[in-house]
């Protein structure tokens, strides 16, 4: 079983567990298939630029390189940000309890944006007053990151509309207001009925 | 920067920007000496080869240990490890050879992995900057209603492009403020079909949400390909 989350509420450590909501769970899949003339199925490759060189899924490996262009392993090189300033590392959001501290309104949560969402679940009722939090629209926000690294994730604790709990992850946006001056370059009507049909989201 | 044509509730369109609000951290990595660093995709192996290509020429798996200490068949000496630049994706049949007319197909299955359908693959075409504009759908859904029931997974901004598309954005956006709402935006003649907005590319729900400081404002094409709600089975996997 994976480690749950852990977080830290009103005082109690609550230790969730973390289940991942995929398309694939709710709606199914596609897959794609290629067969050659015969009617073989086919798998997808790389050519080389020299036009013969036919390349496997696993046949290339990335390379860090100094700025002399000899090898270097990247345990020796040190991250910076876009104007050079030292990134430090951030731990594991499994490394210790997340305290629920800061809350998000639901504009905030809208201007992220969501790469993964899982179901939360904890057993028996300890989660309760949490729960009772969530009830009432609290959405809950912290930094989140799985295995550590240079950048926490933005994360939201919410109830969904079903009732269940959800950890949605996702990264900020750069919404900005524009006006008449912020031009940005470039360049029939038909009144729709608006019947309400169902959203479906399996058709796509 | 893209484009998209899209009608506001009096069934006036225009085709105006659409940019992206990713924000990704830049990172760079410098090496001992504190200058830049760089990374380079290398050849590690090639089809000509690997296990099946030479189990092929040494006649059989049991010979292939043998060929392996008698020189270094797996190994290209004069190739691999070379940088790799520009690559075609190709399709290789199971001779390992490319293969240049393929038929491709669909098979869409359920969440349980049964085959529901098979079918000729058809590349879908973008939809959302063609001459038939979107249309002003009226469906309406409370921010706080819509929150919490899909997941929006990306985003994209409208902006205008001269004067008279900056009222036609404004008077959307202030619109939707007004109602505090998200509004559904699908293509076709009911808008109910999903927005495609590269050939080929994935579809999406769109929902439009507007919002104004004074002058100015922003409107935010939400989409969301995911509702927010757990999976009747319990088939959803674990953090991978």
């Amino acid at each position: 079983m994976a480690k749950p989350l852990v977080f830290s509420f009103n005082g109690a450590e609550l230790p969730l567990a973390m289940c991942k909501v995929e398309r694939s769970d709710l709606y199914g899949f596609v897959e794609t298939e290629a067969l050659d003339e015969k009617g073989r199925k086919c798998s997808t490759g790389s050519l080389a630029s020299d036009g013969q060189t036919l390349i496997g899924s696993r046949g290339t490996a990335i390379a860090n390189l100094a700025h002399d262009g000899t090898w270097v392993e990247k345990s020796q090189l040190s991250p910076v940000d876009g104007d050079g300033k030292k990134l430090a590392a951030v731990p594991s959001s499994f490394a210790a309890p997340i305290p629920l501290n800061d809350t998000a309104t639901i504009d905030e949560y809208l201007s992220h944006s969501i790469r993964s969402v899982y179901q939360m679940t904890c057993e028996g009722d300890a989660w309760g007053p949490l729960q009772a939090e969530l009830k009432k629209g609290t959405i809950f926000s912290f930094p989140y990151s799985f295995r550590g690294g240079l950048q926490p994730d933005a994360a939201f604790l919410l109830l969904g509309a079903d009732g269940n709990t959800f950890l949605a992850i996702g990264s900020p946006t750069k919404i900005e207001f524009v006006g008449l001056q912020q031009q940005v370059t470039a360049e029939e009507e038909d009144a729709g009925d608006g019947e309400g049909d169902e959203i479906d989201f399996g058709m796509i | 920067m893209g484009t998209i044509n899209i009608s506001n509730s009096k069934g006036r369109d225009a085709v105006v920007n659409t940019r992206s609000v990713r924000s990704a951290l830049k990172v760079r990595w410098l090496d001992g000496d504190g200058r830049q660093a760089s990374t380079v995709r290398l050849l590690k192996a090639t089809l000509a080869r690997d296990i099946e290509s030479l189990q092929e020429s040494a006649g059989g798996l049991d010979k292939v240990a043998q060929s392996l200490l008698d020189g270094d068949p797996e190994v290209d000496i004069e190739n691999f490890g070379r940088a790799l630049r520009e690559t075609t994706r190709v399709f290789i049949n199971p001779d390992g050879l490319m293969v240049h007319k393929v038929k491709q197909f669909e098979i869409v299955r359920n969440p349980d992995g049964s085959e529901r359908e098979r079918r000729p693959r058809k590349v879908a075409q973008q939809n959302t900057a063609t001459e038939t504009p979107l249309k002003w759908s009226g469906r309406m859904m409370k921010k706080s209603d819509a929150y919490n029931k899909f997941v929006f997974s990306n985003k994209l901004q409208i902006q205008h492009v001269n004067g008279l598309t900056y009222d036609f954005l404004f008077g959307i956006a202030k619109d939707l403020e007004e109602k505090d709402s998200l509004m559904l935006v699908g293509a076709g003649p009911k808008s109910n079909q999903p927005l495609i907005f590269n050939r080929g590319g994935s579809s999406y729900r769109g929902f439009l949400e507007g919002r104004t400081k004074g002058d100015q404002y922003c409107l935010i094409l939400h989409l969301s390909n995911l509702e927010l709600k757990a999976p009747s089975a319990a088939s959803a996997r674990e953090e991978d």
